[in-house]
């Protein structure tokens, strides 16, 4: 076989797959939200833009939106925060900072089911381990998931808990990029810590940083384990986002072209961010 | 660097607080697990005691645990090799070769790890249902391969346009087919790459719960995640037994991070990541 045929070979083999198992359900999804359908194997009558029009006028889908966007915004804050805070420290020379920084990553490797179980277990009633903690110090206990406030308070935190790492390990890495010599010419002048994190850290480490943001941006948008394992979207839809409301708009409702319609939806909004990612990070594929 | 001692003392504190910050959940949930019923629902001593593997031998016995053990092993190794075979085939192609539409195929890929899950599980679950293959452990494969997919080919891409052309080329001159270059020369040297499209690819196929959660009904095809978060859904919360059957969901991951973690914080680094 010629070299071309076995490039060529790979290539057609390997995207045939990538597109029956990706773009091909893509497609067929937001197709769905044009039809309706109220069971997964019935056969779909068309419905136009019924779909959007029924979803778009429900005061659910714009509290889900707006659920959507606080506990996005929410999670991103504590995690680039305290993700770079733990970074700035990792970076120091320490005894056991190698132990420190494998124990960093840790919460990063679990899967949300055992998060979410491990922490209804730590918060629970009496004899939680964090509500024993609150007694002990002489703070009112926390009913987590009885208030709208607290349920999303609990979905923020358990959510920071579980993405902080990588934003740790990312930007760990990106400081090793940062040349000492800058900092040394900075102490030689007088800078206090602080002055140098604002003057030559965060500049050099921008570009990285609108990465890191960007892309839990979309992740946190879409997450769907946390919220639905931890609180279903309660109490009250006061937890629900778009991809909760899909889910039970297809799954619970069976209003199947409603489901794919908001699926659709959430997946234009994820577009303009992935679009403002490529803007500003153009693929250099040479 | 010579620090001042308040200086040296803050940064121990901080230290200290990250890792107690981390691991301090994780140490809970090990020590409940093996906490004897007379003091799990009282005691919140730190230190663990008296001792029981009760709860491990119940979930082993009683519950559907094990086979929901063996459907995520069958589950995330099914993943792993067929996500291992068609990225690199894919990544490959596109770093050795002129492709027309070479940045729309990475392009998208990257897009494609992105996208919102129902939009990938409401059409699934439907032409699954249909093709009769609702509630098979396939179903659940063919999902998180729209996951690591995408992700094997954003990081090989990366990963084989730093690797030098001139090697197979040598090896070609040498009489070497393309294939044969690519068998013998590249794929033993991309080792580190594969290891980390590995490691990923079975961390997001070991911890899914969506797609299992959507894909699967009945009790014997669950995997672990869904079978476990089931259990918080009956009537007399089992906390020891939910503690060991998160423990040993968890321990693979541990083992697997331990072995192989330089692999694991060069993937994170370049950007192949679990969201």
């Amino acid at each position: 076989m010629s070299s071309k045929a076995t490039i060529y070979s790979f290539l057609i083999l390997g995207l045939s797959v990538t597109m029956l198992l990706i773009v091909a359900p893509v497609v067929y999804a937001i197709s769905l939200s044009f039809y309706q359908m109220d069971s997964f194997v019935g056969t779909p009558q068309w419905a136009g833009l019924d779909n959007y029009a029924r979803v778009l006028s429900q005061w659910e889908f714009w509290r889900a939106l707006i659920n959507g966007f606080v506990y996005s915004l929410g999670t991103i804050v504590f995690q680039v925060v305290l993700g770079i805070g733990f970074a700035l420290v990792l970076n120091q020379v320490f005894p056991g900072r190698n132990l420190v920084r494998g124990l960093s990553i840790l919460p990063y490797l679990l899967p949300t089911v055992v998060v979410v179980l491990t922490f209804k277990w730590m918060v629970d009633g009496s004899i939680g381990v964090l509500t024993s903690v609150l007694a002990a110090l002489g703070l009112p206990p926390v009913y987590w998931f009885e208030s709208p406030g607290a349920a999303m308070a609990s979905v923020i935190l358990v959510s920071v808990w579980m993405w902080t790492p990588f934003v740790t390990t990312t930007f760990l890495a990106a400081l090793q990029t940062v040349p000492t010599s800058l900092y040394e010419a900075a102490k030689v002048d007088g800078t206090t810590a602080i002055q140098r994190f604002f003057h030559i850290t965060l500049p050099m480490l921008k570009p990285i940083l609108t990465v890191i943001v960007l892309l839990r941006a979309v992740w946190m948008f879409n997450k769907f384990d946390v919220i639905w394992l931890l609180t279903q979207g309660g109490p009250v839809g006061s937890t629900e986002h778009l991809a909760i409301l899909s889910y039970r708009t297809a799954f619970s409702l069976f209003d199947i072209g409603g489901g794919a319609a908001i699926a659709t939806i959430s997946f234009a909004i994820l577009s303009v961010a992935v679009f403002i990612y490529f803007r500003l990070f153009p693929l250099d594929t040479e | 660097m010579v620090r001042s001692l308040p200086g040296r003392l803050a940064l121990y504190t901080a230290a200290i607080v990250i890792a107690v910050y981390s691991a301090f959940p994780i140490y809970w949930m090990v020590l409940s697990s093996l906490r004897s019923p007379e003091v799990l629902l009282t005691s919140t001593s730190l230190i663990p005691g008296p001792f029981t593997t009760e709860y491990y031998w119940n979930l082993l016995e009683l519950t559907d645990y094990p086979t929901q053990f063996v459907n995520s092993i069958i589950v995330a190794a099914v993943t792993v090799v067929v996500t291992m075979v068609f990225s690199v085939m894919i990544a490959y192609a596109v770093t050795r070769h002129r492709v027309p539409g070479k940045k729309l195929i990475i392009g998208a890929m990257l897009y494609a790890y992105m996208f919102p899950p129902l939009l990938i599980a409401i059409p699934m679950f439907s032409i699954f249902a249909k093709l009769g293959l609702g509630d098979t452990l396939t179903s659940v494969i063919v999902s998180h391969l729209t996951l690591t997919l995408p992700l094997g080919v954003w990081f090989l891409w990366g990963f084989f346009k730093s690797m030098p052309f001139e090697l197979e080329e040598a090896a070609m001159v040498d009489g070497c087919t393309r294939l044969g270059a690519f068998l013998r020369v590249v794929l033993p040297l991309s080792l580190p790459g594969l290891i980390t499209v590995a490691i990923f690819s079975f961390l997001l196929s070991w911890t899914d719960y969506t797609y299992a959660l959507i894909m699967i009904g009945s009790d014997a095809n669950k995997t672990v995640p869904v079978g476990l978060a089931s259990m918080i859904g009956s009537f007399d919360l089992r906390w020891g037994e939910i503690m060991a059957g998160s423990t040993l969901i968890a321990l693979p991951l541990f083992a697997a991070f331990a072995m192989l973690s330089q692999y694991f914080i060069q993937g994170l680094g370049a950007g192949a990541v679990k969201g």
